[in-house]
């Protein structure tokens, strides 16, 4: 099973600006599990569409591979700042960024150019933090600030664009919009409500409360907000298929039964197995039409899905990394993005039947589609991925 | 009959191969049942009747009406064999 220090639980949702069909922010963080160390970028190109999104892109994707190759997070921002072009219509550098890195044991070093000044809660409170201020040797109006701190569990920070600070301006209610100072009143708020909040759902709502403000909740320009939150590892545990060897299968839904964090069932017959072991009872939600089959439900479990199919959908999902949808998969893919360290228990038990060639559709092998979703819930969702066959 | 009476209970089906082999079609029969026989009919699922691997049966989907087994079952089979549970 995976280990139990603190963990970086760290996302961005996004916006595009009305009628734009490309973002013109751009976030990209890389997680370093050998170092315990996460670096995020937060880039907010000039102006807005196709030629915003390669200026933010780029600009983030520098400064990470400049600290992948091993430079100093100082200087290869600094390279960046004194580097970056100036538009020549408007006279201003062609991107703005905030940059993160932090480790398990919550150091935190951020770098931002440009953005809106990031936020901290601790305790529901914000805690104010004064700059180094680097001044660019080349350009007067760059100015990078410096930070370096030490975070403490359940301390959060957030990040946005300026499209979030800036949400309903020149509105009545909003003549400068939103600000800072509005978005701090809202996290206040929502923390009240939900201290334990994950990054996705708070980035989530920092962005829709940004939108509202917006009339006809048009957005003006691209919306973004990070958030970094240090917190507990939120686990889960997937059981899918039955056991190779089924005289042990006693032994091993008594480990699932034991485990601490969400549990998962993906499978009928290692549902059945499981509700036989644990002398538990399994009810079906009510058929509906559609394309995977219902959630079932048993005490103690928090989700219980068909198997095979519903992976593959769920892994579909996982790629094409949109809205979730409401449907069984959908639910799994909450389950999973909202955890950070997820153990993976893979029955390795065939059943012959799924190989009938008559079968109009053809099933993955579960082995397969859970090494995929490891991959994929590693490298592009950032999870502590954990796989056991048994 | 009376809606206190023990209503007749149509069990699916649903696992990986059952829903593959037909039972995705069989999800929505509640509302192709005819209104009249609605309110005698309790339509459920079954996570899996682990009847696919085992070799007597092979004939998924399934469904079960008040424990009568149907193999390869659609809509019509089904209603069929209600249809003959409730007139007798």
């Amino acid at each position: 099973m995976v280990d139990e220090s603190f963990f970086i639980d760290i996302d961005c949702v996004q916006e595009k600006k009305h009628g734009q069909n490309t973002f013109g922010d751009c976030f990209m963080s890389k997680r370093y599990p050998d170092e315990g160390r996460v670096i995020a970028v937060l880039s907010d190109g000039l102006g807005s569409g196709i030629k915003a999104n390669i200026l933010a892109n780029m600009t983030a994707t520098m400064i990470l591979r400049f600290i992948a190759a091993g430079h100093d997070l100082t200087k290869a921002t600094e390279i960046i700042m004194e580097t970056l072009p100036i538009c020549q219509v408007r006279k201003i550098s062609y991107s703005t960024f905030s940059v993160i890195d932090c480790d398990d044991s919550g150091l935190v070093k951020i770098v931002e150019e440009g953005n809106p000044d990031f936020v901290h809660m601790r305790n529901g409170e914000v805690v104010e933090h004064e700059p180094e201020i680097r001044t660019s040797k080349k350009f007067t109006n760059r100015r990078m600030h410096l930070y370096k701190f030490k975070l403490e569990p359940e301390d959060r920070l957030i990040f946005c664009s300026d499209g979030v600070t800036q949400s309903g301006l020149g509105t009545e209610q909003y003549h400068l919009g939103w600000r800072r100072e509005g978005l701090i009143d809202f996290l206040r708020d929502e923390l009240k409500t939900d201290k334990t909040v994950s990054s996705r759902h708070l980035a989530r709502l920092i962005v829709k409360e940004a939108q509202l403000k917006e009339p006809g909740r048009l957005a003006k320009d691209d919306i973004s907000a990070a958030v970094l939150y240090f917190r507990k590892p939120r686990k889960l545990l997937v059981f899918t298929g039955p056991p190779y060897h089924a005289e042990r299968d006693e032994e091993y839904a008594a480990i699932f039964n034991d485990f601490p964090g969400k549990k998962a069932i993906c499978g009928g017959t290692t549902a059945n197995l499981l509700a036989r072991c644990l002398n538990k009872t399994i009810t079906t939600e009510r058929p509906r039409p559609g394309a995977l089959p219902a959630c079932s439900h048993m005490e103690g479990v928090d989700l219980v899905t068909e198997g095979i199919l519903t992976l593959t959908k769920t892994l579909e999902y996982l790629n094409e990394g949109g809205r979730i949808p409401d449907d069984p998969a959908g639910k799994l893919m909450e389950l999973l993005l909202d955890s950070d360290c997820i153990d993976f228990m893979v029955g390795t038990r065939l059943n012959e039947a799924h190989y009938d060639p008559l079968l109009p559709v053809q099933l993955e092998i579960r082995k397969n589609v859970v090494k995929q979703l490891e991959k994929i819930l590693s490298e592009r969702y950032i999870k502590k991925v954990h796989l056991q066959f048994i | 009959m009376e809606n206190s009476a023990k209503k007749i209970e149509i069990e699916i089906c649903l696992g990986t191969t059952c829903f593959v082999m037909g039972a995705s079609k069989l999800q929505e029969l509640e509302t192709l049942i005819p209104p009249k026989y609605r309110s005698l009919v309790e339509v459920k699922a079954n996570t899996c009747m682990d009847l696919c691997k085992n070799a007597t049966y092979m004939k998924a989907p399934f469904v079960k009406i008040d424990g009568e087994l149907i193999t390869e079952a659609n809509v019509e089979k089904v209603l069929n064999v209600l249809e003959r549970k409730i007139n007798g």
